[in-house]
């Protein structure tokens, strides 16, 4: 790797770090500062005024509020985010239970996107105006417009319940070893992976067809055409690769919406991520476990986006200068 | 002469004109429209369509019929005295939401264009709020708080500026080189006059956009939060019809209960995107 490279990673982390600091202060003070009393929350309203006083002084919530902000710093950067009102455990046990659903779930999402996304924009581009084109625009914007649950249980109903040919909630069978159980998981991630795969399809195939279609038009294409580059090698070898890098940005920017969407798919399927530990949580008015899911999503979107830039900037050294 | 030659021009329209008779040109835009003036109007008129849906009766979980057009829930409430009136909420929460970020993604987007030093700070702020997934954010202070309308709007508002701040800054960086801004800087103007007498109406074709957009947008917060639980307990809305259908199990068994309020959040929405398309594509000479 070239010092440019080494540079340019470096810069990039850094600025995932400051990120990363930015959403626990912000966290940290909105908490703090806001009407609502997390010691009132835990607190019984029949509970004596010293019982009261105590709970607090145990929570270290009777200090200066910067005192309280780096002792909640020097915590976090050990791994600890606080202990669940009501489940009484370590709120990063509870989360990093949960996070491999979440992650499973979201990263098939990514995949499932982009390899159904990338013929369909192809396809879409090549034939611009046709019929297939106007189809996939109509479906593109359509999609884009639904509602995250809405399209869960309309595919609950439809496969869950309906045909009944998958599970509607849940992840995994119990006393399943083995290949069955690999099954299991594939048939309970099938209906929440394909709603997250429709609310993002939408954008990825619209923006990759526009590219394209601008790609198509430069130069380069043009000499290509001319040198006597079959049609289909110039559209997959010359145009799409500088037609995904926007595209790939695109799908960076669009994580933080994945992780929402992952929250709402989860609680429809039951399924045991963090999503749904946050849905449970609100029910039960247990703070350290939101501020804790919230933490543990936004650090997820932040490397996710970390990644995502540096793979492309060590594959395509415009980035890089940029 | 000179009178005939004025005369034989035709006389030239204003743009606002020129983009109207565009978009009227539009079907999708048109159509666009029209559902979401349907949609107010249903918002409006909701005491006038149909009772506010309390209690309990023994039609409970009835499929669409004619004493119930749209069926009935768990507890035997009418679904489309729910839909009205949450229709009638959803909007309302979403387009308040929609101002307040409006007038703070109005004002920082062009405070960053006009004052150079405080654009480094505040795209550095807007990237980063840009780049947390906001939905558990809104979670994690709309629990805090407690949830009633209020609390919506302004957990909402405050995660949608950032949004509508980068694009205002944007547009105002193309009004921001312009002579008519240095030749008002010259004659002594103020800073607060130049912007309201010139960027302000420069930036102000965005704003409209934004404010459909970014209720739309609301309007999809509003229903993800109120979905979670975290909704105005004393008043329908789209996500809490889906609430209600989630806790109580009926929607593995009454579809009727997920699919109307499903397909009101999908009408708005598109209809959003199909206006804002059309209106975008007729105040552009090109695409006009």
């Amino acid at each position: 790797m070239s010092t440019a490279a080494v540079g340019f990673a470096a810069r990039r982390v850094l600025r995932g770090l400051l990120t990363m600091w930015f959403a626990v202060t912000v966290t940290f003070f909105l908490l703090r500062l806001l009407p609502g009393d997390p010691a009132l929350a835990i607190a019984d309203p029949g509970m004596t005024e010293e019982l009261r006083a105590n709970l607090i002084a145990s929570y270290g919530l009777d200090r200066p509020i910067l005192v309280q902000y780096w002792e909640y710093l020097v915590h976090l950067v050990q791994g600890d985010l606080g202990v669940s009102f009501r489940q009484n455990q370590p709120v990063t046990t509870v989360l990093l239970e949960r996070l491999p659903w979440t992650l499973l779930l979201a990263l098939s999402a990514v995949v499932v996107t982009v390899a159904v996304g990338i013929p369909l924009g192809v396809l879409a581009a090549t034939r611009a105006r046709s019929w297939v084109d106007r189809v996939v625009q109509v479906g593109g914007v359509t999609a884009q417009s639904m509602f995250v649950p809405s399209i869960g249980v309309l595919l609950l109903y439809v496969f869950g319940v309906t045909l009944g040919w998958l599970p509607i909630g849940g992840a995994i069978d119990e006393d399943v070893t083995g290949l069955a159980a690999v099954g299991s998981v594939v048939a309970h991630l099938v209906l929440p992976c394909l709603s997250l795969v429709l609310i993002q399809l939408g954008s990825y195939v619209l923006t990759l067809r526009t590219t394209l279609i601008e790609t198509l038009g430069e130069d380069y294409v043009s000499l290509a055409r001319a040198k006597g580059v079959t049609a289909r090698k110039v559209v997959w070898k010359h145009a799409l690769r500088n037609a995904l890098l926007p595209t790939t940005t695109l799908m960076g920017l669009q994580f933080s919406l994945l992780v929402g969407g992952a929250v709402l798919t989860e609680t429809i399927y039951a399924y045991p991520g963090v999503g749904r530990a946050i849905f449970e949580a609100v029910g039960r008015l247990d703070f350290p476990v939101l501020q804790g899911a919230f933490l543990v999503l936004a650090f997820t979107v932040i490397i996710a986006n970390l990644l995502t830039d540096i793979a492309y900037g060590l594959l395509d050294p415009r980035v890089r200068t940029s | 002469m000179s009178v005939e030659t004025a005369t034989a021009l035709p006389p030239s329209e204003s743009t606002a004109a020129q983009t109207w008779r565009a978009f009227r040109r539009n079907p999708l835009g048109v159509a666009g429209g029209l559902v979401l003036v349907a949609l107010a109007l249903v918002a409006i008129a909701a005491p006038l369509l149909a009772d506010y849906p309390s209690g309990s009766s023994d039609d409970v979980l009835v499929g669409p019929s004619a004493g119930h057009p749209l069926g009935t829930d768990d507890l035997g409430r009418d679904v489309f005295g729910q839909v009205v009136w949450g229709t009638r909420m959803s909007i309302a929460v979403g387009f308040a939401a929609s101002v307040l970020a409006i007038i703070a993604g109005t004002a920082i987007g062009v405070a960053a264009a006009y004052f150079k030093r405080l654009d480094t700070a505040l795209g550095v702020l807007v990237d980063l709020s840009l780049s947390l997934p906001v939905l558990p954010l809104m979670i994690l202070i709309a629990a805090l708080v407690g949830p009633s309308a209020t609390t919506l709007i302004i957990v909402i508002a405050a995660f949608s500026w950032p949004e509508v701040a980068r694009v205002v800054r944007s547009q105002a960086m193309t009004v921001m080189p312009q002579q008519f801004i240095a030749a008002a800087n010259v004659i002594g103007g103020s800073n607060t006059w130049i912007i309201r007498k010139h960027v302000l109406p420069g930036v102000a074709p965005v704003v409209v956009v934004s404010v459909v957009m970014t209720t739309s947008r609301a309007v999809l917060s509003e229903a993800g939060l109120s979905f979670l639980g975290l909704g105005d307990p004393d008043n329908w809305s789209w996500g809490t019809i889906l609430h209600n259908a989630q806790q109580s199990g009926s929607l593995t068994t009454a579809w009727w209960t997920t699919l109307f309020p499903s397909v009101a959040i999908l009408l708005l929405v598109v209809s959003t995107t199909l206006l804002s398309v059309a209106y975008n594509d007729a105040r552009n000479p090109k695409t006009r």
